[in-house]
């Protein structure tokens, strides 16, 4: 499905049309609940955090309007915000070591990276002018919603060193993705 | 990592705070704070907004994984079904609801042609028509409204995300269409769901590039056909 065909279902989630809501669902879900999936790392929860998810779609989808998003990027980002919601409330509790070795090397494969295209391939470059460790960190913090706390914890380095050198790494992103 | 550099810039202020919470890194306290801050300040939005675009391609690398269906099942209990509301939006009734008002429009139809004793064809596949939709703000201003214009019902709907006018002033809309002085469409209503049916000769202002917009007037509109106060939201209509 295109994504203009994708605005329209958004547009008219928006006015509660349900026939329209059901197949944005059929259309998105399955990469909603990849992204679910990822962040939380269990499929139990990934499955009620993609219903909570909809829940959000169904009853905010005017906000899709005033954002700058492509449809696809915005039904992302409100899963992902979502479950890193989730997880951050989830993880208060547990500080998970094998947790961290399991999701260390995030970066994409080459195949990964064709499904991405032109944009993906730009902020790839721009990732790879990072040193490697803290494109890793960028990586991480993206996909699976790692703390500032557990990317310090994992990189041995104490949290305020881990914000500066994301903040530095941030900055140069930015400039890079503008140049 | 290589050692710290002091002289590397780094972001700071509330750019710095967007991008965190896009990126996902601050702990729970915090990214309600930011949530709740999103929803007040639309500048800080904005910034949230310019870094989950700059951030967004990343998403390419989640791969889809199809869901089981007992979750669309549970979905549907719980939207459709039960004492779920149509509506959530905080603030809004469900009688304020333009799906609930739109469903029992369309029910009475449905009984009229019943008692009628139409016979009920088959739905026939409707002709494609134009639907525009705009998104009115203003900077300056916390005033939002997000328009849908269909063609085929010559209506527009309008739903009011933030904003209000003062007691004794109106919000009035109008169409622009390239050079030409505003039309008004007439004295917005003071509620979160409105339906505007605009007449023939203004129905022909609306393309895509036309601008919707909503100026401040006094109590009951202004008084010379043209905007008199302040435009406090505005958008271009565009295509859907």
């Amino acid at each position: 499905m295109t994504p203009p065909d994708i605005s329209k279902l958004i547009v008219r989630t928006s006015m509660r049309d349900r026939a329209a809501f059901d197949l944005l669902y059929r259309q998105t879900s399955a990469k909603l609940f990849g992204v679910c999936l990822r962040v939380l790392n269990d499929r139990a929860e990934a499955e009620e955090a993609l219903q909570e998810v909809y829940v959000k779609i169904w009853t905010k989808a005017d906000r899709f309007a005033v954002s700058d998003l492509s449809p696809i990027s915005w039904l992302v980002a409100v899963a992902r915000n979502h479950s890193i919601d989730r997880i951050r409330a989830r993880r208060m509790k547990q500080t998970g070591l094998d947790e961290a070795a399991e999701i260390a090397d995030p970066a994409p494969g080459p195949e990964a990276l064709a499904l991405a295209g032109d944009e993906g391939a730009r902020i790839h470059l721009c990732l790879e002018e990072l040193d490697a460790d803290r494109a890793a960190a960028v990586r991480g913090a993206y996909l699976v919603g790692e703390s500032y706390a557990e990317l310090a914890e994992r990189h041995g380095v104490p949290l305020n060193t881990m914000r500066t050198w994301l903040r530095r790494s941030l900055m140069k992103l930015k400039d890079c993705l503008e140049r | 990592m290589t050692p710290t550099d002091h002289h590397e810039p780094e972001l700071g202020g509330d750019e710095a705070l967007a991008a965190e919470y896009v990126l996902g890194v601050l702990p729970a306290s915090e990214r309600q704070d930011v949530a709740r801050r999103i929803e007040a300040d639309i500048m800080f939005a904005r910034l949230v907004d310019d870094w989950e675009a700059r951030l967004s391609p990343l998403g390419a690398f989640y791969t889809p994984v199809d869901a089981p269906a007992s979750v669309k099942q549970a979905l549907d209990r719980r939207i459709f079904t039960g004492n779920a509301r149509p509506t959530s939006r905080a603030g809004a009734s469900w009688w304020n609801s333009l799906g609930l008002w739109r469903g029992l429009a369309a029910a009475s139809v449905v009984a009229l042609a019943l008692v009628v004793g139409w016979n009920l064809q088959p739905p026939v596949e409707e002709a494609p028509s134009a639907r525009f939709v705009a998104s009115l703000e203003n900077p300056d201003t916390d005033v939002r409204y997000l328009a849908l214009y269909d063609e085929a019902h010559a209506t527009i709907s309008l739903s009011r995300l933030d904003g209000t006018a003062a007691a004794d002033q109106d919000f009035e809309l109008w169409v622009i269409e390239g050079d030409e002085a505003p039309a008004s469409l007439g004295v917005l209503a003071d509620a979160d769901h409105l339906e505007v049916r605009p007449s023939e000769e203004l129905r022909a202002k609306f393309a895509a590039g036309a601008v919707l917009a909503v100026s401040l007037e006094p109590e009951g509109g202004s008084p010379t056909g043209q905007p008199t106060g302040a435009v406090v939201a505005l958008g271009d209509l565009r295509s859907i």
